[in-house]
């Protein structure tokens, strides 16, 4: 469960968001919209345990201190953020891996098709490739990563918004695959992407409006 | 080299001018030695120095002065306005890139790129370039100047001299793959740490600090390696080449003195051999040294993408 109880977050002397509250159950699917700039990123991030709120705390499967909030979430954001790596190292992070699982992750990130005509396959070098790499496959990559990590809490921060039509909705696809026994917090600014879900929230002004 | 000639074309009004700023300041500096020359003939054979012989003298002065202010003027100005098309090519070229076709936001490699490659090509052009150019440049016309002055005595240190230039066409052609090498090894180590600066959050969430750090580390041992070898590679071929440069001009000194006291030549004439046989000299002695920096330049340019 996440709880947020009269959480504030000031940026430059000003607050992005002010007592604002929230709680998700466990499993719940939660989408936040609204304009750029409103704060949902900055929200989402602080969920994570990447912003530290300026007055109160967060609450996360029992969790208050960051450090411990971050090994209970997997991040998904709008960037793939990939390291000059092999495609492996990208997903697994260095952690121990079993190869039956791999497989099993790579084809639910609509991921298989690709890495099997690439020479090396998931030893694939990112570094001197990254040019040739496509928003779609990187944001795959970055959505293999999450499931590989295998976190209860699933935090998706705009994860289609530099693609195009079709590559959205292989992310999207291969999103939904993984996420149907997981809480889920989507912020996004297009409200087609959340169907399904349980509630959706407006986020303006600092606040969160059921919508 | 392909960057290097589209610089060069986005700016060859500038570049041209250079060329004929760097021309003038070396003709008026061969004059000048010239002068100095029938200056020592002229007390060799007691002769007098007239008015007009003074006044030539402090208008080649004068000239020397002039030129060179205009070749580094015109030198460091072309320098800064090729830096910049370079600089504003890359920024121009990132905008263009397309945000939904390609993962093109890859902003470590481009961080990476402006900070490293495209800074130190920059302080190539502003700092090297034009000097090192100028510097061949000098070498070259002072040969040409030297061969219509004296067939036999320009010989005379040329046939040593263009032996020692085959020793450095093939020291540097090995030199130049090792450098090469050691450039990529070094832009891939800061692509590795202005990615784990850039992708700091997912480290972070996906636990990655043990895997950027052993992917830094193996990225900085390979640099290391290569950066030995070549270092080691390039004080050998330099220090080779430093004592081979001496040869020519103990050879020019032996042959030019024999033919003084034979009465063939006047001092003069062998002042002015020796004054401008330096400027061959010097460009030999860091030959390799320098062929190495250019290649880490083209290397670094390769890397930039302007057109």
């Amino acid at each position: 469960m996440i709880k947020l109880e009269n959480v504030s977050f000031k940026y430059e002397n000003a607050y992005v968001f002010e007592n604002l509250s929230l709680t998700v159950k466990d499993g719940e699917k939660v989408g936040i919209i609204g304009e750029s700039g409103c704060g949902k990123s900055t929200l989402l991030k602080m969920i994570a345990g990447l912003n530290i709120p300026t007055s109160e705390e967060i609450n996360v499967d029992g969790e208050k201190d960051p450090e411990g909030i971050i090994k209970k979430v997997s991040v998904v954001m709008q960037s793939p953020m990939l390291l000059p790596l092999s495609i492996i190292d990208n997903i697994t992070m260095g952690h121990d891996h079993d190869e039956e699982r791999i497989e099993k992750i790579i084809e639910a990130a609509n991921l298989k098709k690709w890495t099997d005509s690439l020479p090396d396959g998931l030893n694939t070098y990112l570094g001197d490739r990254a040019d040739e790499l496509s928003g779609g496959q990187a944001q795959r990559i970055a959505i293999a990563r999450a499931m590989f990590k295998d976190a209860g809490i699933l935090l998706l921060d705009e994860p289609t918004s530099a693609l195009d039509g079709e590559n959205a909705a292989s992310v999207l696809e291969a999103i939904n695959r993984f996420t149907s026994d997981k809480t889920v917090i989507h912020v996004t600014h297009r409200r087609e992407h959340l169907n399904g879900y349980d509630r959706i929230f407006m986020m303006k002004d600092g606040k969160l409006i059921e919508a | 080299m392909s960057v290097l000639l589209i610089l060069i074309k986005r700016n060859k009004f500038w570049v041209a001018f250079s060329v004929l700023a760097a021309l003038l300041s070396n003709l008026s500096q061969m004059f000048f030695a010239n002068l100095i020359g029938k200056l020592v003939n002229n007390i060799e054979s007691r002769s007098a120095i007239t008015l007009s012989f003074i006044i030539t003298a402090a208008c080649f002065i004068v000239s020397n002065a002039f030129t060179l202010l205009l070749n580094q003027y015109v030198g460091r100005l072309t320098a800064e306005k090729m830096a910049h098309s370079l600089r504003m090519g890359y920024a121009k070229k990132l905008l263009e890139r397309s945000l939904k076709e390609k993962y093109t936001l890859d902003t470590a490699s481009a961080m990476s790129i402006a900070q490293n490659e495209l800074s130190q090509a920059n302080t190539y052009l502003s700092n090297t370039f034009f000097d090192i150019t100028g510097m061949l440049f000098m070498a070259f016309l002072a040969t040409v100047f030297l061969l219509f002055k004296n067939v036999f005595l320009t010989l005379v240190f040329l046939i040593p001299t263009f032996l020692i230039l085959i020793y450095v066409f093939f020291s540097s052609r090995s030199l130049s793959g090792i450098v090469s090498k050691a450039q990529n090894e070094k832009n891939r180590m800061n692509k590795v740490a202005y990615s784990v600066i850039h992708a700091f959050y997912s480290v972070k969430i996906f636990g990655g600090e043990k895997l950027s750090m052993k992917a830094y580390n193996e990225s900085f041992e390979s640099w290391k390696k290569q950066w030995q070898k070549m270092g080691r590679r390039s004080a050998l071929y330099n220090t080779l080449s430093g004592i081979m440069s001496m040869i020519p001009l103990l050879i020019l000194l032996l042959v030019g003195a024999l033919m003084v006291i034979r009465g063939d030549i006047l001092l003069g004439t062998l002042i002015v051999f020796l004054y401008l046989q330096s400027s061959l000299t010097s460009a030999i002695m860091n030959l390799p040294n320098w062929l190495a920096n250019f290649k880490v330049f083209t290397t670094n340019l390769s890397r930039i993408d302007i057109s």
